[in-house]
């Protein structure tokens, strides 16, 4: 809200500069978002919070100077000649809807000349970013500034049968607005009408076939007050808000009303001439219920750390508005009629915290008993990330919107989380799988010149069954880049495979080779999956081609909760005391059969000695059979118990490659 | 055959390597060299001592003394060669395996860590060495824990589907960590100190100060006792640990439906230490949390005794943290994950 630092001084005394009195306000809550220079005076741009609607009005910020500065408030002065002739004579007012309209003020004004504003109030409303309209409708807007309560003045003689009323609207009731809108109305808007049809939208925007113009003569004044949730809800519906709207939300002063009626009528009156019938019509069916609150010595220095002067605290509450009477243990407060978010203790000590100042409590750190501790599987979860920091994955964060035709391509069983209401088209909804946003990252990048690529997240993915984390790793481009010292190396299948190896290990879990059918984004044959622990290979061509990567990329897929779930320490192994031997074989193998199906032949012969079996070399042609590869693998052989002779192990190789000439026909090649 | 002229012969053979010995400047000639004097079978010394025999009985003692003095000459002589030959040949060889020092190492690729994980961490360590505890959450919420038992009215903006993102007419992606609050206090009776750091939702367009998505902690103590001094003392201590000891906090009042009072908490501004800056606007201070005494009505929600406790509560986002801590002045490349940027943090 705009207020203006001349007109302040109108209700209080300030001896500060704008600066400084800034600074003061900002420390009262209200918080100075901007302060201009405007036309000899200084324009603040306060923000006030919601629940202080009182200091919607440049009043209401006085009040607050005026308590902190230990100033009087003065009020405006002004000065009302009323005719003989009562108002309630000529004029009727009534509220059928009470429910919504807590009270209704109108005062009647005759023979008014409508013109320009004198250029006082023209530049007073500028200077706040009002337009100025014509005298009448300029002193509706500058006595809602002034006190805070909003008013409308209608064309008293087009209001048929010189009667005000207030009603819901009926079903397809239309109007059309001051803006020039025509609106539709319905039962759960409150309109003021006069006896044919609504004439204002109650609180939010006076209607046109009513407004004051040129011709006007005769004025109906309106200060009234209006349910704040209703306001809101029409407002809201109409799409239509407006400074009256904004501060009946939130919510006015009920007491406020008749006073508010009785300023502006005596601007208009010495603005626009004009002469007010005596009295104001009061229709006030909800008279206002006091609020009273407890505030206790004690609770003072138990809630904000500090003990505060009782003469501090009369001060503070009395200067605010509020009485307060001496009980026993402190003080039994009365509420003024503005305070509408004042109701119990807390709400008091913030009021007393507010204007000792917040500074003059001391910093202290709360004593307690036990310890603090991170979550449960914290010190596993940055043990994983230390890992795959060390194996070179950069880890990224990307926003897990997502849209729906995508997210079908990667995960097409989960029913996905939809946003009601999302702000584009393509993150309608929260992605079910890490892959396209991963494969977005990376394009991100290859699109502007960054082709090596080794990426890791650990991110949530969404399902209407639940959320769940998990992490994945990708990587494309040159594992090592050229340089000086070496040549250029791909990344390829087998560095992710030892990736996910080596973090599994890192956990104490394994990886077993299945031959379960991968997901279909993944190459066919460059892909394999581990149940639902892990997915992991190169990504099929065709997605390649449908995100235009040039490189080969390779994605692997884990469930984090297995992995941390996991990750029990294996027991420590004494260093073996004796011998080690090693033998290598050169088998001949039908092509076609897979390493595991080796490994299996011989880990089924279940041989105690045998610690380690390790392919070294891979041949695909050579001196044999076309239908054949060659594969050397290496045996490893140990006794916990003994040196072995050289007997019992040429009687192990004998055993396996029997094994697997059968088995497997596999020869060994000589 | 006299001894005169057999130990004559053998001076010569010393004065000839004598000569010959300046020449010897490598193993090659060192071995040429043994070879033509001491080689057992055609060593010019052992030609010489082959003569021994030939010579009168007399002779032979002075002729074996004078041949073994030669001989001992000779070899302590090559010995010497030797020595000094090998110390230059290692000398030649270290030469010869200089590296140019000045290229740069061949590094192996490391990965980063996101700065945002790394300020979120750091901010976690911080409490969780002020004796907190960590708890998480849920990020699709229902209303009720995201507004309804945060005292936060059904009438109340935040609400507006223009601002916060429904999935359904209850449920909704969390608009701060608040519900994990809520959450932990239905199942812990006080004393609680907890921080509960994740990621949220507002329905903001992306810009360099504005995210769809974001991430926040916030801090919840329930005890006996717990004063508003408390509040002040605790996020001056975390933002002297996190920003560094210079680092002055300041609590404005502000409004929150879950607190009061309520507060806007102000640190320092980190780049210019309060004198006042473009990016303080001038003030010396920067914006970083909400915070406030826990609104009573909040333990109505939870079945804690308001009369017995008292609590505070603060809450402040980690993206704008990493902002202040790195001098980053545009949130969405935390988003982008672009390398260029993730790389520079180490």
């Amino acid at each position: 809200m705009k207020v203006s630092y001349a007109w302040l001084k109108e209700f209080v005394e300030i001896r500060e500069t704008p600066q400084q009195l800034g600074t003061r306000l900002t420390n009262l809550g209200l918080t100075v978002d901007a302060l201009e220079p405007q036309a000899g005076d200084f324009v603040f741009e306060l923000d006030v919070p919601t629940n202080r609607p009182d200091c919607l009005s440049h009043l209401g910020v006085a009040r607050e100077i005026a308590a902190a500065m230990g100033s009087p408030l003065k009020l405006p002065k002004f000065e009302l000649r009323e005719k003989e002739k009562l108002a309630s004579e000529i004029f009727s007012i009534s509220i059928e809807d009470s429910d919504l309209c807590a009270r209704y003020c109108g005062r009647y004004i005759a023979g008014v000349k409508i013109g320009p504003s004198p250029e006082w109030l023209r530049t007073r409303l500028e200077a706040l970013a009002v337009r100025s309209i014509n005298s009448v409708a300029d002193v509706t807007n500058y006595v809602m500034l002034e006190l805070g309560q909003p008013l409308h003045a209608f064309d008293a003689d087009k209001l048929q049968a010189q009667q005000i009323i207030v009603r819901r609207a009926e079903f397809d009731e239309k109007m059309k607005t001051l803006d020039g809108m025509d609106r539709d109305l319905n039962p759960s808007m409150l309109v003021i009408a006069d006896a044919h049809r609504a004439v204002a939208i109650a609180g939010v925007m006076g209607g046109a076939d009513t407004e004051i113009s040129d011709a006007t003569r005769n004025v109906l004044l309106e200060s009234a007050n209006f349910d704040p949730a209703s306001i809101r809800k029409t407002s809201r519906a109409l799409g239509l808000s407006s400074e009256a709207s904004y501060r009946f939300e939130r919510g006015a002063d009920v007491e406020m009303a008749r006073y508010a009626c009785d300023r502006a009528a005596a601007l208009i009156q010495s603005l626009a001439d004009g002469s007010c019938y005596r009295g104001v019509i009061d229709v006030y069916p909800r008279p206002r219920i006091p609020v009273t609150a407890m505030l206790r010595r004690q609770r003072i220095e138990a809630f904000l750390g500090a003990r505060v002067e009782d003469t501090i605290v009369e001060r503070i509450l009395e200067r605010l508005g509020f009485t307060a009477k001496h009980t026993a243990d402190g003080w039994i407060i009365d509420v003024p009629s503005h305070r509408l978010d004042v109701t119990r203790e807390e709400d008091l000590l913030e009021e007393v915290a507010r204007h000792h100042g917040f500074d003059k409590f001391p910093a202290t750190l709360p004593t307690w008993r036990g310890y603090g501790s991170g979550l449960p599987r914290e010190s596993k979860e940055r043990m994983l990330r230390n890992h795959l920091a060390a194996a070179g994955y950069t880890e990224i964060i990307p926003l897990a919107f997502s849209d729906e035709a995508t997210e079908r391509k990667f995960s097409s069983d989960t029913e996905p989380i939809r946003l009601l209401s999302p702000i584009a088209e393509d993150e309608g909804i929260l992605r079910t799988s890490l892959v396209p946003t991963m494969l977005r990252t990376i394009q991100w990048n290859t699109n502007r010149g960054t082709r090596d690529l080794q990426f890791y997240e650990l991110g949530k993915i969404y399902g209407q069954t639940g959320e769940s984390r998990r992490l994945i790793l990708a990587a494309t481009g040159a594992l090592r880049t050229k340089n000086v010292h070496e040549e250029e190396r791909p990344f390829n299948f087998y560095d992710l495979k030892g990736d996910v190896e080596d973090i599994l290990d890192v956990f104490g879990l394994r990886l077993n080779s299945t031959s379960e059918p991968v997901p279909a984004y993944y190459h066919p044959g460059r892909a394999f999956r581990d149940g639902d622990l892990v997915a992991c290979g190169e990504l099929h061509p065709g997605t390649l081609e449908e995100y235009k990567f040039r490189n080969r990329v390779y994605i692997a897929e884990l469930d984090l909760d297995m992995i941390l779930k996991s990750g029990e320490q294996q027991p420590i192994q004494a260093i073996p005391r004796f011998p080690s031997i090693r033998r290598d074989f050169s088998l001949l193998l039908d092509k076609g059969m897979r390493y595991a199906d080796v490994q299996e032949a011989i880990l089924r012969l279940g041989i105690p000695e045998l610690v380690r079996i390790e392919p070294f070399d891979r041949m695909e042609t050579g001196p044999f059979p076309e239908s054949k590869y060659a594969l050397a693998i290496s045996l490893t052989y140990q006794s916990p118990e003994r040196t072995l002779t050289d007997a019992e192990v040429e009687s192990f190789d004998k055993i396996i490659l029997n094994s697997l000439k059968t088995r497997l026909n596999a020869e060994l090649r000589q | 055959m006299s001894s005169n002229d057999g130990i004559g012969r053998l001076r010569a053979i010393e004065q000839q390597f004598d000569t010959e010995r300046a020449s010897v400047v490598d193993r090659k000639a060192l071995e040429d060299t043994r070879a033509r004097y001491l080689s057992r079978k055609s060593g010019l010394l052992t030609l010489e001592l082959q003569n021994l025999g030939k010579l009168p009985k007399e002779d032979r003692a002075e002729f074996g003394r004078v041949a073994n003095e030669i001989k001992i000459k000779i070899e302590t002589a090559l010995e010497s060669l030797q020595t000094s030959i090998d110390t230059v040949d290692k000398q030649r060889t270290l030469e010869r395996e200089a590296l140019d020092v000045s290229l740069p190492g061949n590094r192996r690729r490391i990965g980063h860590q996101h700065p945002l994980t790394k300020v979120w961490k750091e901010i976690e360590d911080i409490f969780i060495s002020m004796g907190y505890t960590v708890e998480d959450g849920p990020e699709v919420e229902s209303t009720y824990y995201n507004f309804d038992a945060l005292n936060i009215p059904l009438t109340h903006p935040a609400r507006d589907p223009r601002d916060t993102f429904y999935v359904a007419e209850n449920l909704l992606l969390r608009t701060h960590t608040s519900p994990v609050q809520v959450r932990t206090m239905e199942k812990t009776q006080p004393p609680l100190r907890i921080i509960c750091p994740g990621r949220v939702f507002r329905r903001d367009p992306f810009d360099p100060t504005h995210s769809p998505m974001f991430h926040q902690v916030e801090g919840l103590v329930v005890d006996e006792g717990i004063t508003f001094a408390d509040l002040k003392g605790t996020l001056e201590r975390f933002h002297k640990l996190f920003f560094g000891e210079h680092t002055n906090t300041r609590l404005r009042p502000s409004f929150f439906p879950f607190v009061e009072p309520g507060a806007e908490v102000d640190v320092s501004c980190v780049f210019c230490d309060g004198s006042g800056c473009r990016v303080c606007k001038g003030t010396g201070w920067i914006e970083v949390m909400g915070a406030g005494m826990v609104h009573p009505n909040l333990y109505r929600f939870v079945n804690y005794d308001a009369q017995k406790y008292t609590g505070f509560a603060f809450g402040g986002g980690i993206d704008r943290y990493t902002m202040l801590k790195y001098n980053i002045h545009d949130l969405q490349l935390f988003f982008q994950n672009d390398m260029r940027f993730l790389e520079q943090f180490p």
